[in-house]
């Protein structure tokens, strides 16, 4: 497949070994990858704080580096980037160019599920990861069913990880319970932010993990903060790491 | 720009007392638990949800059809109905009914919306003595505050608290903290009560319009101890409680008590049609800004609401912060949706991650993180934003739009987290950097590998 | 303008005045289950809630005589409405005058075996004495049910067809004595309700 690299802002700046490591494992896959120039933030920070004339403009701009790019699929490695992607193209541009555009986002693990799974994997992978199952990404993605439904269980992150040999996949608990990263909510609410990360920190740590592996570079990027801070026993990875690692 | 009473302050106070949020928290997250198990109990329960919430939306639409189905089935059973558009007319609707039957002491049942309407000081001022009968209630009023939660109104005191507060007030043994003991003795007080009661009142949780007919669910029976001992009954209640019939209120039973607090049914469930022998009954239909709600689409689903606290318990924020920091009678997810627009801190609808597990806990689907989302929508349209939103926002606007602005300020913000020692930089970066260490600084953007990347790779070829 | 009519014109006005058509809820109401299943349901239900079952079928008149003329040997005031069980005191005139009331004995139209519950209405309740009082379930310190095992439904959605007001001024849903976990969330059981409710089935 002919796929379009979606970097956030936040990946292509702070982690851009999350962005290396999502580029690797598509092309491990035999994809064609390509990385379409002049990508702008989501406007998640913005509409996320109800300033959806702020977000406007950056929305646009990331919109219009996707528009008439060709390729089958356009994949990004944040969730909650994603999904703020979707709702905010919509909002600002209802064009049936852009619902086309809307039409091939995928986010990273979803993409590996639904779309193009991964025949096998090459090398085994002989530690424990703790899975961080971030709110937007199961909750408004359908990654995996909330703790809270009731309806059929499924989980696609584990699915997707699950056949690396050797990996062995256990959960924090609460087991979906929020990180406490939440955007601008980290800063406007540093306290209750504060104590949900070290709550959610704490709680992968004490699975004894070698990393909390997660979807969610915003997330992962706060529960690095909170395990410094605290000293504890565990790192922080992205997915598209343990995949490329193990590809 | 917003008030001393904001969310983010009063939260912070909470969270200074570490040991307690985490007991705070966890006494929630049990009923969660519960919840949950009781939910899986029951094989169609998402079925039940979705059947909730349709039955809640098709009576909304359909609310003054139902509303007038109600009084006038109440009528023909006798009992008196009443309209009050807002508080103050509920509240003085109640005190001439007090009044005419010269009732001295009123017992009264948990009620959200007398909460909401500030009942209580009003009839106190005006002579009537009332008496709060629920355990939970009884505890708040004798310590003079209001409840921190809507199901479990004194779930932010230690029983050690309750132990004191008992021995003050009701003359327990000195250090008495047993739950088993205090409760005894608060029924003892409260049994007078009921006994010397001149009328009592009760919230309601559903009106089932084909019936003429209020249910009120309480696990103590305080409700119906109240109700069926003094000649004169009163039930407040709010337009959003109206259900078609006896069918949809039996499937919000099913749920209420499960997703509250993992029960399968309250103790009590009682559907009151009419007054006791030689008794009058009366009902006060209460507005109070919910056809204002209902002009908004988004926000009139927050009238779904059956008032379970299921979100409370599930919040994150809301167990971390406690009910006082809400700056609303009513707290947590379903606090801020019915009142963000009484907020003056306008800071409650940022006391959220938008995480989203209250939404999928609600028994009738009431979209929280949509509704709480579009509160702040509606504070920057009104230029209501807390925190400095107000200047920052175009900032960072302008800043994210401009691919080469924010490679330069991120580029030097890299350098700056690698060449300045984190102990200077912390006290710049504001809350980030108060309770996290700042992120491990990459040596350079995608972008710019990519570039290298790319053409290292053609150089290669 | 009247408050009625200013919230009804309001209402006109409201955004959600879409037809939203009535919740199909046929689903729900499950075929009937034997009556064993229910039974044994309906007993697991009412230990969850702290209630206890006693299961008189066949001997009824002698197990719950025997009971009875054991707690009135034992000085406590029992009173009963239902036919054939007598207690050794009357209904009072005035509702406060029950309070002394150690044990109340009542029929119960029906059960519910999903949570235990049973539902006992004024019609329920006047069977025996036409002026029974709406509290007396509530304020005797000991509330005995008296109930047909034959009247045991699966769920509560099979209940409307059964608890009809329509000569009725009350009905309720009682599933378990009373009880309260608002100090530390710790389970109490009798907080201003009956403190103990058992059930015998017959």
């Amino acid at each position: 497949m002919k796929i379009a690299l979606f970097i956030p802002c936040l990946v292509n700046q702070m982690m851009p070994e999350v962005a290396v490591a999502t580029l690797s494992v598509l092309e491990k896959l035999g994809h064609e990858v390509i990385y379409p120039e002049g990508q702008t933030c989501c406007g998640q920070p913005m509409t996320n704080s109800g300033c959806f004339d702020e977000a406007k403009s950056t929305t646009l701009k990331l919109l219009n580096a996707f528009k008439g790019v060709e390729c089958d699929a356009i994949v990004c490695p944040a969730a909650s980037c994603l999904v703020a992607a979707k709702e905010n193209f919509h909002e600002f541009d209802d064009s049936a160019e852009a619902q086309s555009v809307i039409n091939k986002l995928y986010e990273l693990t979803e993409f590996l599920h639904d779309v193009c799974p991964i025949a096998s994997f090459k090398k085994p992978l002989d530690f424990t990861i703790s899975l961080q199952l971030s709110c937007h990404g199961i909750r408004m993605l359908n990654l995996a069913s909330p703790s809270e439904s009731m309806g059929t269980k499924f989980n696609k992150v584990e699915a997707v990880l699950q056949p690396i040999e050797k990996l062995n996949i256990v959960y924090p608990d609460p087991v979906d319970e929020c990180c406490g990263f939440g955007g601008t909510f980290a800063v406007d609410e540093g306290a209750v932010s504060a104590k949900m990360g070290k709550d959610k920190a704490q709680a992968h740590a004490a699975t004894k993990a070698l990393y909390v592996v997660g979807f969610d570079p915003s997330c992962l990027l706060h529960l690095d903060g909170m395990i410094r801070r605290q000293l504890l026993p565990i790192q922080t990875r992205h997915i598209a790491q343990i995949l490329d690692a193990a590809l | 720009m917003y008030s001393s009473n904001n969310h983010a302050k009063n939260a912070r106070i909470f969270c200074q007392d570490e040991g307690r949020v985490d007991w705070h928290s966890k006494a929630l997250w049990n009923l969660r638990a519960k919840r949950d198990k009781a939910a899986a109990s029951i094989p169609e329960w998402e079925a039940l949800r979705q059947a909730g919430s349709q039955i809640k939306l098709h009576t909304l639409s359909n609310l003054s059809h139902y509303l007038q189905m109600f009084e006038k089935q109440c009528v023909a059973n006798g009992i008196h109905v009443h309209w009050a558009k807002d508080a103050s007319e509920h509240n003085k609707i109640a005190l001439d009914i007090l009044a005419k039957h010269q009732v001295k002491k009123l017992v009264k049942s948990k009620s959200m919306l007398t909460e909401e309407c500030h009942l209580n000081p009003f009839l106190e001022q005006h002579g009537i003595e009332v008496i709060d009968t629920d355990l939970g209630e009884r505890i708040i009023q004798l310590n003079n505050q209001p409840p921190s939660h809507i199901v479990v109104p004194a779930i932010h005191m230690k029983k050690e608290e309750v132990g004191d507060l008992f021995h003050e007030k009701l003359h327990t043994p000195k250090g008495e903290s047993d739950p088993t003991r205090l409760t005894r003795a608060a029924r003892q007080h409260l049994r007078d009560q009921f006994l010397s009661a001149d009328a009592a009142m009760t919230g309601v949780n559903m009106a089932v319009a084909s019936e003429g007919a209020v249910v009120v669910c309480t696990n103590e029976g305080n409700a119906d101890m109240g109700v069926n001992l003094p000649a004169l009954q009163l039930h407040s209640m709010g337009i959003d409680k109206i259900v078609p019939d006896h069918d949809s209120a039996i499937v919000l039973l099913r749920m209420l008590a499960r997703n509250a607090i993992g029960q399968p049914i309250t103790t009590y469930s009682s559907f009151y049609r009419g007054s006791k022998i030689n008794g009058e009954m009366h009902i006060i239909i209460v507005d109070n800004g919910r056809t204002e709600i209902m002009k908004d689409k988004i926000l009139a689903e927050s009238l779904k609401c059956i008032r379970c606290g299921g979100c409370l318990n599930t919040c994150p924020v809301y167990r971390r912060s406690g009910g006082f920091s809400y700056n609303y009678t009513i707290p947590g997810p379903i606090g801020i949706a019915v009142g963000a627009q009484h907020d003056d801190s306008n800071t409650i609808p940022w006391a959220c991650t938008l995480c989203g597990s209250c939404t999928y806990v609600c028994p009738t689907k009431v979209p929280l993180d949509k509704i709480i989302a579009h509160h702040r929508r509606l504070k920057a349209q009104a230029g209501k934003l807390p925190f400095g939103k107000k200047h920052y926002m175009p900032l960072v606007g302008k800043l994210m739009s401009s691919p080469t602005m924010l490679n330069c300020a991120m580029s030097s913000a890299r350098v700056a987290l690698k060449i300045i020692p984190h102990s200077i930089i912390k006290p710049f970066s504001g809350a980030w950097g108060q309770y996290r260490e700042l992120p491990v600084s990459p040596k350079s953007s995608f972008d710019t590998w990519y570039k290298q990347h790319t053409a290292a790779k053609k150089e290669a070829k | 303008m009247s408050s009625r009519e200013q919230i009804l014109q309001a209402l006109a006005q409201s955004s959600i005045d879409i037809e939203m058509p009535q919740a199909d809820l046929s689903a729900f109401k499950s075929p009937a289950t034997d009556t064993n299943t229910l039974l044994a349901r309906f007993g697991e239900s009412v230990t969850t809630v702290a209630g206890n079952l006693v299961d008189a079928t066949g001997e009824q008149a002698i197990i719950i005589e025997q009971h009875i003329n054991d707690l009135m040997a034992n000085n406590n005031q029992v009173l009963s409405l239902v036919e054939g069980v007598s207690g050794n005191q009357q209904m009072p005139d005035s509702p406060h005058e029950l309070q002394h009331i150690d044990y109340a004995i009542l029929p119960a139209k029906f059960g519910v075996a999903e949570n235990g519950a049973v539902w006992i209405n004024t019609q329920m309740l006047n069977r025996h004495d036409t002026q029974a009082h709406r509290a007396l379930p509530f304020i005797c310190e000991n509330l005995i049910i008296v109930l047909d095992k034959q009247n045991i439904i699966a769920t509560m959605h099979q209940a409307p067809e059964l608890m009809s007001l329509a000569n009725d001024d009350f009905g309720v849903f009682i599933s378990g004595p009373s009880k309260t976990a608002d100090i530390e969330q710790a389970l109490v059981v009798g907080a201003h309700g009956a403190c103990t409710l058992t059930i015998y089935l017959v």
